[in-house]
């Protein structure tokens, strides 16, 4: 297995690197300084700003430098938008915030999506079945955004009036184990009501592919109780795409959410990235970019570890 | 079934624990705090030299102070001393300055200092901080205030920062020290525009001490001498100052009184009574213990919070104007009025306009021809409509660059030589004297303007206007950086933008259409003409006089007449105020009135 991982890296420097190239030359169509200046700079100020800033070095030069400080992980480049503070201070700031909320709102979506999925292939065709898609269509029929403008609306701001006492936060965010309801609950369900809709029915489909292999004939003529069949045999055989779809979702995990985290003021990485890209933060946007670049080809590889851990057919080769 | 109920009765109960469980943190522990919104990110940096936002302008001043501030209350605004035991004296026919520090301000407790213990500020302070916005290490952004204006301090930055290292002992032949406490700057020549940079958060003076120990983290750990102190900042989210303990004997304004005939000392004096304004009269600064800075990039988050009193004063987003307003009569409604929130609207030193670039081939130039086709472009544009349909009329379309309560400014803001539309008759009539009758034969006029909010509506509006005569737009909507650049290089024939003064003297507006500040300087309409140039070279040494106005006005006059922009309209930013804040008189040419603002703590019972 180990030859099977080394070998599978090897394969994909060159990606990362293909990668790293593409982010640092898209970034680069256009030059950043003058608006970063301002309407007062002069030409002189914008050139030395340039140079400050390495943008005048030949492209090679500053793409060997991007690379040699992704293997060596330095981070300690200075941010351009908050002077005073590193990449690696932001990362060590932000990411940690936003698994805040996406760790959890992962985990329950997935429990839960998986659990009524199941259900849903369990009682095909029946009332249960047609209602739990129809709610999951619905679900994924409305957008993010209005997700999140009513459940902030009612369920920080109304439902704070109807009690008489803040439940969640509007917007902002403390540090603190025991602010982690005030802050992140709300969003959290957010996040989670939105994908269901996407994984239920994802996980259905999955499930009623399996409810028709012989194995489960095998296992109901063998007497076996319907959650024995749900829980032990279907779940472990689906085991596959269920992981390939947690699994790509992973990476996804540090990138936080963008619009849930702008919108109730939760300083995660999702914020931060936005901000870095809206005020052309390259050092933010390419030590991000590289760093999710590694992680997706990681998750990919993990992937295929775990196949072969659920699933005795698959052999790492 | 009852395997069914259990889990949905845990499910249930975790849940409502859950909820009950939420709770809001409580950060002010009794003290008398502030909530206060920021309507962006944030600023990116608290060193003022690198700021120049009014975002920067907030946060800076909190912890950092000027020389010179402007009177909370009075209005028109005034200047007076802050950092100053008085005026400074103008001597030597207006090119010499000679100040006087107090003598009992002192720094904040920082561990930069020896001991930590913040110390006395000096002259010393004032000319390393001014030396500071010539380095270009630094990045100023305010380097233009101070640009041409002191005795050899552009030949200082010069060599400075040719050098290897930039030398702050190097001495600059205007600043001169007389002793501690006192100093002069001799200026290159009589700048009135000085006074008002002396009051400006770029200026602000900042000890060396800190600059050196904190190096580049120095952005993020301000030490000043101003009455807050920065305890916490989570980068786009919120800021939080604590009262600085130490802060120097600074007191909220006195009660003037009535003259002795009986009149108001100052325009509003009268309403500023009745509001309140003068019940913390002669008390000390600041008045509340903690500001918490919240950060909102989105509307919703800031108005909910406001309704929820969670935040002391809001500005109105358009989007939540009717629910607040009755708009026909633009009355605050009556639940908000009995909930205590007050309204103010706070007109903004300001100036939206079209910008044609008067060096391009079809559009520019100073003969007949051209200029007819500006202005017939200048009547078509329905400025009203615009207003209403994108600010709720709200704002104020006034004729020529000069805004509202400036001198200069048009009686009535209206000027009858002024080519304002909607006027399409006399717009077609201009049309066919400059050579294209319909349009016939006019090149598409190519139109930058950004992309973000609601400028490609505005767009729309524009090319629909201007279609109305004939002419084509070809719209161009870009990034605020690129539109930058193709202002900055003279590409962009026609673009909008708006100015917002830096200071209230026309002058700063005036010096937009001055010659030498061509592209890639603050003239972006490459308007040059010889008489206008020395008009302004005469005014920028005049102090406020009735010579001054009046030639503000020919200035003026010359820039509406040959129409190298189309204007202008300003806004009008509406304040909701809780009755928990006291003592608010919003306004947003200066930022360094959080020091004054009180809260009832009656009413957080």
């Amino acid at each position: 297995m180990w030859a099977f991982v080394i070998r599978r890296l090897i394969y994909n420097i060159p990606v990362f690197l293909a990668i790293v190239l593409m982010v640092m030359s898209l970034l680069r169509v256009r030059d950043p300084v003058p608006g970063m200046m301002g309407k007062q700079a002069t030409a002189a100020a914008i050139e030395s700003k340039r140079h400050e800033l390495g943008l005048d070095r030949p492209f090679v030069e500053q793409y060997c430098t991007l690379v040699q400080q992704m293997v060596t992980l330095d981070f300690s480049q200075e941010m351009w938008t908050q002077p005073g503070m590193t990449v690696g201070e932001q990362l060590r700031k932000s990411v940690p915030i936003s698994l805040l909320l996406t760790l959890p709102a992962l985990v329950l979506t997935s429990v839960i999506s998986l659990v009524i999925g199941m259900l849903s292939a369990f009682y095909r065709g029946q009332w249960l079945d047609k209602l739990l898609v129809f709610l999951a269509v619905l679900g994924m029929s409305v957008s993010f955004l209005v997700y999140i403008i009513f459940g902030q609306y009612f369920g920080s701001y109304q439902l704070g009036r109807l009690l008489g006492r803040p439940v969640f936060s509007i917007h902002g965010y403390e540090p603190g184990w025991q602010n982690w309801c005030y802050y992140m609950l709300l969003p959290v369900l957010i996040s989670v009501l939105v994908s269901m809709g996407y994984n239920t029915r994802f996980y259905r489909a999955v499930m009623v592919e399996e409810t028709g292999r012989d194995y489960i004939t095998t296992a109901k003529s063998k007497g076996a109780s319907s959650s024995k069949i749900m829980f032990v045999h279907m779940l472990r055989n689906a085991m596959i795409p269920i992981i390939t779809r947690i699994m790509i979702t992973l990476p996804l995990l540090v990138t936080g959410s963008i619009l849930l985290e702008r919108f109730f003021g939760i300083p995660g990485m999702g914020d931060a990235l936005l901000s870095a890209i809206s005020n052309n933060d390259f050092p933010v946007i390419e030590v991000f970019s590289s760093i999710f670049a590694g992680l997706f080809i990681c998750s990919i590889l993990l992937t295929d570890v775990l196949y072969a851990v659920f699933d005795p057919r698959v052999r790492l080769q | 079934m009852i395997m069914f109920r259990l889990p949905t009765l845990g499910i249930c109960v975790s849940g409502l624990v859950l909820l009950l469980g939420c709770a809001p943190p409580s950060r002010d522990h009794g003290e008398k705090t502030l909530h206060l919104p920021i309507v962006s990110s944030g600023p990116n940096s608290l060193d003022p030299v690198m700021g120049s936002s009014q975002y920067d302008s907030k946060a800076c001043s909190y912890v950092y102070q000027t020389l010179l501030q402007y009177h909370y209350l009075r209005r028109p605004l005034e200047l007076k001393p802050l950092l100053l035991a008085a005026m400074p004296q103008v001597l030597g026919e207006g090119t010499i300055y000679r100040f006087r520090l107090r003598d009992d301000v002192y720094f904040h407790d920082d561990p930069c200092f020896p001991e930590g213990r913040g110390r006395r500020l000096v002259t010393e302070d004032v000319f390393y901080s001014f030396k500071r916005m010539a380095d270009d290490r630094n990045q100023p952004k305010g380097w233009w205030l101070l640009k041409d204006t002191v005795v050899g301090l552009d030949a200082y930055r010069e060599q400075q920062n040719n050098a290897e290292t930039f030398d702050y002992d190097a001495p600059v032949e205007g600043f001169r020290r007389i002793n501690d406490q006192e100093f002069e700057i001799h200026l290159k020549q009589p700048l009135y525009r000085f006074m008002y940079t002396l009051a400006m958060f770029q200026t602000s003076v900042v000890p060396r001490e800190a600059v050196e120990f904190y190096q580049k983290k120095f952005a993020r750990h301000p030490v000043g001498t101003g009455p807050f102190l920065l305890q916490d900042w989570e980068s786009g989210s919120r800021m939080t100052f604590v009262r600085n303990p130490q802060y120097w004997p600074e007191y909220y304004p006195a009660d003037p009184g009535l003259r002795e005939d009986g009149t108001e000392p100052y325009p509003g004096y009268l309403e500023d009574r009745r509001l309140g304004f003068y019940q913390d009269a002669d008390r000390r600064l600041p008045l509340v213990d903690r500001v918490e800075l919240g950060m909102y990039v989105n509307y919703q988050p800031m108005w909910l919070k406001f309704r929820n009193r969670e935040l002391d004063y809001t500005t109105v987003p358009a989007e939540n104007y009717a629910e607040a307003y009755i708009k026909r009569t633009r009355k605050l409604r009556q639940d908000y009025v009995q909930q205590g929130i007050r309204s103010v609207p706070v007109p903004l030193l300001d100036l939206m306009y079209y910008g044609f670039n008067l060096e391009d081939p079809d559009f520019g130039g100073y003969d007949q021809q051209r200029k007819c086709l500006r202005q017939a472009i200048s009547c078509a544009i329905d400025w009203e409509e615009r207003n209403e349909v994108f600010y709720n009329g709200l704002n104020l379309i006034y004729d020529g660059p000069i805004p509202p309560s400036l001198d200069g400014h048009p009686e009535g803001h209206v000027l009858p030589a002024a080519y304002r539309g909607p006027d399409l008759g006399r717009a077609r009539r201009l049309l066919a004297r400059a050579g294209y009758p319909a349009g016939k034969g006019l090149p598409k006029l190519v139109y930058y303007t950004g992309r973000g909010g609601r400028h490609p509506e505005m767009a729309e509006m524009t090319k629909r206007h201007v279609a109305r005569i004939g002419v084509q737009l070809d719209v161009r909507l870009v990034d605020f950086s690129t539109l930058m650049d193709a202002v900055r290089n003279k590409r962009a024939p026609f673009f909008g933008f708006a100015w917002g003064s830096d200071y209230p003297d026309a002058e700063n507006n005036l010096q937009l259409f001055y010659g030498p500040y061509k592209s890639p300087g603050s003239n972006n309409f490459n308007y040059d003409r010889a008489e206008y140039n020395r008009l302004y070279e005469r005014i920028r040494v005049m102090s406020p006089s009735p010579q001054r106005t009046e030639l503000y006005e020919r200035m003026r006059d010359m820039v509406v007449e040959d129409v190298p922009f189309i204007g202008s309209m300003g806004r009008t930013r509406n304040y909701l105020i809780h009755d928990r804040l006291q003592n608010c008189k919003p306004v947003e040419i200066f930022h360094n009135w959080t020091k004054y603002l009180n809260v009832d703590k009656r009413q957080d019972d």
